[in-house]
């Protein structure tokens, strides 16, 4: 059995929000929800360097779901509706989940989102906001994304492009590409390449070999929840690039 | 008395009928409607079930202390107490219904509880106290019942029974020694449900507001607090203020108060640990408390502590009583609401940002859930801190539940023998 993580080199993550943007069109994520985000540690504002000059530093920090090993969300969720997979992915099932936010409130890493409202009504203020004059989406019902509802093995709901009002959704790790062997959105549509997706089981998986004898560190670690999204901490560069991978990747 | 108790009736029940109205709107729209959003996902409903859960203990407390610690003053009250266990048990469950977002998918929680969880335990504890204190009402009343019989509005009067005076003592024997052995039960029951309910925040480490175990003691003291003040309002309301019931309200009053002296010691015995370090989440935890929300702390303690004030200096007194346990009820409320904000506005993903001066925490922000702003007028998307006020359907949907409590408890007082006091 396969366990799926993803590491994240921060060296390579330039904060252009690809992932996050490739993430809401792929998953169908409703106007205001992101599974995904990139924020610039320390700074309120998204590019804009924290610190004072000359002492400033610009580190980006994509945060996906952390799927992790002992997931509070999992432990709180009162029906079984979010539960982990054999392969180690944390999802949520959405015929099964009663809407009480309680794994929000477990979640310390606040990458859980309700959806407030039908997310029919959402796509409709949604382009309404972008500005589209004629409301195209009351005949096509378009939305972005997966087209199809997508169950795991044992038919439960994981992933539907008409969201229901009064569930909560996650990142999946595209559990709908997972499961055809293809890697998640977020990864193929990283510019920078930063992520590496795959088997941390699997000795011979990049993944695996990434992370042998590299310095790598997870959010809140000492919160004892073991993410399966590991970070390479950024380095100061000297001359260009500076990280090298050898042949391989 | 009649005229002013259908006032009361048309005045709760039309505050019930916008609740009910606001909650259909909230199903039909969705969450939306609330003030929560991803950041801050409990808000007042939540808070409002912290504080039935508490308000409900006071009913069995009471009753069971009869023949457990054989206070034999809060006899003629018992009833009208057991009454209130039910309603504010029921209300605690009630008002968790408009908090979910598929309430008719609920019964999942039978189907598939997961028990590592606390909420099904949560459930499970707070329908066992609305039982037993079900049944307690009827062990204490039944021979009323049979004597008096239950006046049903259009039924007239059902369940009399004709049973002679012997025999009517015989069944009161009987019922006392059913009271004698529920009362081990419900007091331990009593009990558990605080601390259930505190365990459900308790047990979040991601939240430093509510990590620890000092919250169930202070959900213990807090429900000792207002639970006998509870019943001191409710037997006003049922029998007024009564010559014989003086020693009652005062044994009441006495325990309240020392129970908001002992949840208030408890309360600034954490803040003093948190203090002390001056660092760190639990920290940062209480300094939102005096940064953000001063005015809901100052409103809890100088309620509490106007409430003891009162409880010691007029306890024999209806209008220090009455006082007294309004006073204790807002600032229990108060404590009960600053529950959250501190909880959700403290975002648990920080990252610690180093210079060679000092480290800062930033706190991690996150998406919001609406949509907001327009192409020309954008508005952040993510935020780090929510300014959470209920929204009006919020307040109209937890009027509405309150009302339909007082409906209910009005209705029962007068429907069921429990009037006069023996």
């Amino acid at each position: 059995m396969p366990k799926f993580g993803m590491v994240i080199d921060l060296n390579r993550c330039i904060g252009c929000r690809s992932c996050a943007v490739v993430c809401k069109i792929h998953n169908s994520l409703p106007p205001g929800t992101w599974w995904q985000r990139v924020e610039t540690v320390g700074s309120t504002e998204h590019m804009v360097p924290s610190g004072e000059n000359p002492d400033v530093s610009e580190t980006f920090l994509p945060v996906p779901c952390m799927h992790c090993e002992n997931a509070p969300c999992v432990k709180a969720c009162p029906v079984g509706a979010t539960w982990q997979r054999e392969d180690g992915i944390v999802l949520v099932d959405y015929e099964r989940c009663i809407g009480c936010r309680y794994c929000m409130t477990a979640c310390p890493y606040g990458v859980r989102q309700f959806n407030w409202q039908d997310s029919r009504a959402s796509f409709k203020e949604g382009f309404k906001a972008a500005g589209f004059e004629e409301d195209w989406f009351k005949d096509k019902e378009y939305r972005y994304g997966y087209p199809f509802d997508h169950k795991t093995g044992d038919g439960r709901i994981v992933y539907t492009p008409k969201r229901p009002k009064g569930v909560v959704e996650k990142c999946t790790f595209c559990v709908q590409y997972v499961d055809k062997g293809l890697l998640p959105a977020c990864v193929r549509g990283c510019s920078g390449n930063a992520r590496t997706f795959g088997d941390l089981n699997d000795p011979d998986s990049d993944i695996s070999k990434i992370l042998r004898g590299r310095n790598v560190f997870k959010l809140l670690a000492d919160l004892g929840t073991e993410p399966k999204v590991f970070y390479i901490a950024p380095t100061r560069k000297e001359g260009k690039g500076g990280i090298n991978y050898g042949k391989e990747l | 008395m009649e005229k002013n108790y259908k006032k009361i009736m048309m005045i709760l029940g039309a505050v019930a009928l916008i609740g009910a109205l606001a909650w259909g709107y909230q199903l039909y729209r969705g969450l939306i409607v609330t003030n929560m959003r991803n950041p801050f996902s409990w808000g007042l409903y939540v808070a409002m079930w912290a504080f039935f859960v508490g308000t409900a203990a006071g009913g069995l407390v009471v009753s069971s202390a009869i023949y457990l610690f054989k206070a034999k003053q809060l006899k003629p009250i018992a009833k009208v107490a057991s009454l209130t266990a039910f309603i504010f048990s029921m209300g605690a469950m009630i008002i968790l219904l408009p908090d979910i977002g598929r309430p008719e998918r609920l019964y999942h929680m039978i189907l598939h509880p997961n028990f590592s969880s606390m909420l099904p335990w949560d459930f499970i504890v707070l329908s066992a106290y609305s039982l037993v204190s079900a049944v307690y009402s009827y062990v204490l009343m039944r021979t009323d019942i049979m004597e008096k019989g239950v006046k049903l509005p259009f039924i007239g009067l059902v369940m009399k029974k004709d049973v002679s005076g012997e025999q009517l003592a015989a069944i009161r024997e009987q019922s006392e020694k059913y009271a004698k052995c529920l009362a081990p039960v419900a007091l331990p029951l009593a009990i558990l449900i605080h601390t259930v309910t505190a365990w459900v925040l308790a047990t979040q480490l991601s939240r430093p507001w509510w990590y620890g175990g000092v919250l169930a003691p202070t959900f213990i003291a807090a429900a000792l607090a207002t639970g006998p003040a509870i019943v001191i309002l409710a037997s006003m309301v049922a029998f007024g203020y009564k010559e014989k019931l003086k020693d009652t309200y005062a044994l009441l009053a006495k325990v309240s108060a020392i129970a908001s002296i002992i949840m208030l010691f408890i309360y600034y015995n954490d803040f003093m640990v948190r203090y002390w370090w001056r660092t760190g989440k639990e920290f940062e935890a209480l300094k939102m408390v005096f940064t953000h929300y001063p005015l809901l702390h100052i409103t809890e303690v100088v309620f509490i502590l106007l409430a003891v004030y009162l409880f010691f200096k007029y306890p024999r007194e209806k209008k220090g009583l009455i006082q007294g346990s309004l006073s204790i009820t807002i600032g229990v409320f108060a404590h009960r609401f600053l529950l959250i904000p501190p909880a959700y506005n403290l975002i648990p993903l920080r990252v610690p940002v180093i210079t060679h001066r000092e480290t800062v925490e930033w706190a991690y922000p996150i998406a919001v859930g609406e949509v907001r702003g327009s192409l020309l007028n954008p508005e952040p998307v993510f935020s780090s801190f929510w300014k959470y006020t209920p929204s009006l359907a919020e307040v109209a949907i937890t009027a509405g539940v309150v009302a339909v409590i007082g409906l209910i408890f009005m209705c029962l007082i007068n429907v069921l023998p429990v009037k006069e006091a023996e």
